[in-house]
């Protein structure tokens, strides 16, 4: 059996924002069908990074190297990232006024494939996809995000997950504002979304997606860089004895 | 030699001078056409400072008028007019009628609409056969009194377009209006007059095309004028299409006046012409009677629009409505001004206003002066604006999901004017977005 290839890897990320360093050299590797998870407290720069990974032009990555199969991604524009196959699930998603959402993910899709591809499968696609995010059918037309509830628009960025099917999805506190049904259904997207090709990069201060989505490893982020990382177990850990629990162990450690 | 030109300027020579081919017709229009140029005379050049020429230099529609006679007209109108006339033969347009440079005047296609007693026909030919009707409503919206250039229009147009729809009859397709500026160093001085009778309806599209592509052969001027009347419980929906040419400076008025229970909807398309300044106003004289105003303007290389807008309310329970929007890019530059006047004793109206701008690039310049003048108590007002440009983190949005840069923008450009179009009726919509669409190829 020949080895698999890291399905997406970054190393020693630095990322400033207005000259400001917020990450300070990560490094991760994520294995094809893997699910990783980073959590941090407020401010630690866990949503920087899924930003700069990104190509938010404000969240410059002044250093490192990032590779998505394979392929070199630091010099990309956030549209050729999405196009290679790489997708950010927004903390915040913004409003379209005047944009409906079915036709903005149709220029998304239609973008993927390319600009002749055939588009005649893309409403029963549409449909069926939203069905299984219990959207309702009506959101299809209405503006991208515009007056949508904080549950809403997060089960709209899995649905627009879900309809691109991208290699590598980094999903950013996409459980933030969620009551338990909604964090529920938008876990069984992400669930559904995920097979042994792709994998999830989850950014979270809680653990309590990870109930739902079972990440293979945990990354502890603290002031811009990676702490601790260990198996799902470091979540449970953490939800018991909280972020100060690693900040005193390494103090510790360094003070052996 | 004298010149037109300097005819229209020297208040020693009267119209006769200036063509006698004006003096035709009965004589209080010729009363009222002398009147016109005794006003024109006497009105000082409006003074920059005053609200409505605070951005435009007046003295640009000052124009050198050049013999009429000489007057061409651009290759692009046989297209265009081809193209109106196909709407109307496959059944799209309930007729068309063409003007070139406000003189010669055409119907095509109007003949199943004249079955059903709705009269279009060249102002000069209605003055004869409608004298009462035309006698009636000729000038009583825009008068010589209204400004200096509306007394330039009224004493020195040359023919127009009149329609007039009668009671109870509802035109539901649009009647089409192809007007045709002359090419350099031309003026044109298009008039329509319409009447829409009691629970009667139309759709006028009024497409103001031609004009000069060359500055440096000189340009061309267009100063219009649009009456229209709804009487009570009509219902009259109003496109105003800008498309001139990229040298042609055009000051156009429309005031329209409609009585109890009736409607009146107002298109601003406004995407042509170099300089460009227009005053669209709604005087609500009964009770119920609703305006509604959907702006559109894109402007771009070195556009300058002038747009005004005015909603008097002069009866009590009757509202409006104002969304404008304007998007300019390159070095365009748009000033929106729109007044909402409440009579004194006018109770229990509603108005309300908008007026957002999208600026595409640094180097485009954006005013927006909302202006409210209301004269009792109970009534219900609101204005908004926002000058702004791309959201950047919008930008990010779409792009993080792959559509490239320039699709984005063009997808928020899209969107922010779409949210317009949508509130227009959807038998009205496709037409209007036909031609935002082809207005936006070039943004």
């Amino acid at each position: 059996m020949s080895k698999k290839k890291p399905l997406f890897e970054f190393k020693d990320i630095h990322v400033e924002v207005e000259g400001k360093e917020v990450v300070k050299g990560v490094s991760l590797t994520i294995m094809p069908g893997e699910t990783h998870a980073i959590m941090g407290p407020n401010g630690s720069g866990k949503s920087s990074l899924s930003n700069a990974l990104m190509g938010h032009p404000s969240y410059e990555i002044v250093k490192g190297e990032a590779y998505l199969d394979g392929q070199n991604i630091i010099e990309m524009a956030s549209d050729e990232r999405s196009r290679a196959g790489l997708f950010l699930a927004f903390q915040y998603p913004l409003a379209v006024p005047g944009v409906s959402v079915a036709n903005f993910l149709r220029s998304a899709l239609q973008s993927h494939r390319g600009k002749d591809a055939d588009m005649s499968d893309y409403r029963k696609l549409l449909k069926s996809e939203m069905a299984a995010l219990s959207v309702d059918p009506a959101f299809a037309t209405r503006y991208l995000n515009e007056g949508f509830s904080g549950g809403e628009k997060k089960r709209v960025e899995i649905l627009q997950m879900s309809v691109l099917n991208p290699k590598v999805a980094l999903l950013d506190e996409t459980d933030s504002g969620l009551d338990i049904d909604a964090l529920k259904t938008v876990a069984e997207g992400i669930n559904r979304y995920h097979n042994a090709d792709n994998g999830i990069l989850l950014v979270t201060h809680y653990q309590r997606l990870l109930n739902y989505v079972k990440p293979d490893i945990v990354h502890v982020m603290m002031n811009g860089k990676f702490v601790k990382s260990g198996g799902p177990e470091l979540a449970l850990k953490l939800e018991e004895k909280g972020y100060e629990w690693v900040e005193n162990e390494n103090n510790n450690r360094v003070g052996v | 030699m004298n010149t037109k030109a300097t005819m229209i300027q020297n208040s020693e020579y009267t119209i006769s001078d200036i063509s006698p081919e004006l003096m035709r017709g009965p004589q209080w229009l010729r009363d009222l056409r002398n009147k016109a140029r005794e006003d024109f005379n006497q009105a000082p050049l409006p003074r920059r400072g005053l609200h409505l020429w605070r951005y435009t230099d007046p003295g640009k529609f000052m124009y050198e008028l050049n013999d009429a006679s000489d007057t061409t007209y651009g290759d692009n109108y046989d297209v265009v007019e081809k193209i109106e006339r196909h709407h109307v033969d496959e059944g799209t347009l309930a007729g068309l009628v063409t003007d070139l440079g406000g003189r010669e005047i055409k119907r095509y296609g109007t003949e199943a609409l004249a079955e059903k007693g709705v009269i279009i026909m060249p102002l000069s030919e209605a003055i004869e056969k409608q004298h009462d009707l035309v006698e009636k409503y000729l000038y009583q919206a825009i008068s010589s009194q209204t400004g200096k250039f509306e007394a330039m229009n009224g004493a020195l147009w040359n023919d127009g377009i009149f329609v007039y729809v009668p009671n109870g009859q509802v035109i539901e397709q649009p009647l089409h209006l192809l007007r045709e500026a002359g090419m350099e160093n031309s003026a044109t001085f298009p008039r329509l007059l319409v009447v829409v009778g009691k629970n009667a309806g139309l759709t006028l599209v009024d497409e103001y095309g031609g004009g000069s592509m060359d500055e440096d052969k000189g340009i061309s001027f267009v100063n219009g004028a649009v009456e229209i009347f709804g009487l009570a419980e009509s219902k009259v929906r109003y496109v105003s299409l800008q498309r001139q040419t990229s040298a042609t400076n055009s000051y156009l008025t429309h005031r329209a006046q409609i009585e109890q229970g009736a409607s009146m909807l107002t298109i601003p398309l406004v995407f042509g012409g170099s300089l460009c300044k227009q005053n669209f106003g709604v005087r609500l004289n009964g009770a119920g009677a609703h305006s509604d105003i959907y702006g559109l303007l894109f402007g771009s290389m070195r556009q300058h629009f002038d747009n005004h807008t005015l909603h008097h309310h002069a009866h009590g329970s009757t509202s409006s409505n104002i969304d404008f929007k304007v998007v300019l890019k390159d070095r365009a530059q748009s000033a929106y001004t729109g007044l909402i006047r409440i009579e004194n004793g006018a109770r229990n109206c509603e108005a309300y206003q908008e007026n957002r701008n999208l600026l595409l690039n640094p180097g485009t310049k954006a005013q927006t002066i909302p202006e409210l003048e209301i004269l009792n108590e109970d009534v219900s007002c609101s204005h908004g604006a926002t000058l702004g440009s791309i959201d950047q983190e919008s930008l990010f949005y779409l792009q993080a999901r792959g559509i490239a840069k320039n699709e984005a923008v063009r997808m928020i450009v899209s969107g922010f004017v779409t949210t317009t179009l949508n509130r227009v009726p959807v038998d009205l919509r496709e037409r209007i977005e036909t031609f935002v669409a082809q207005r936006l190829e070039g943004i």
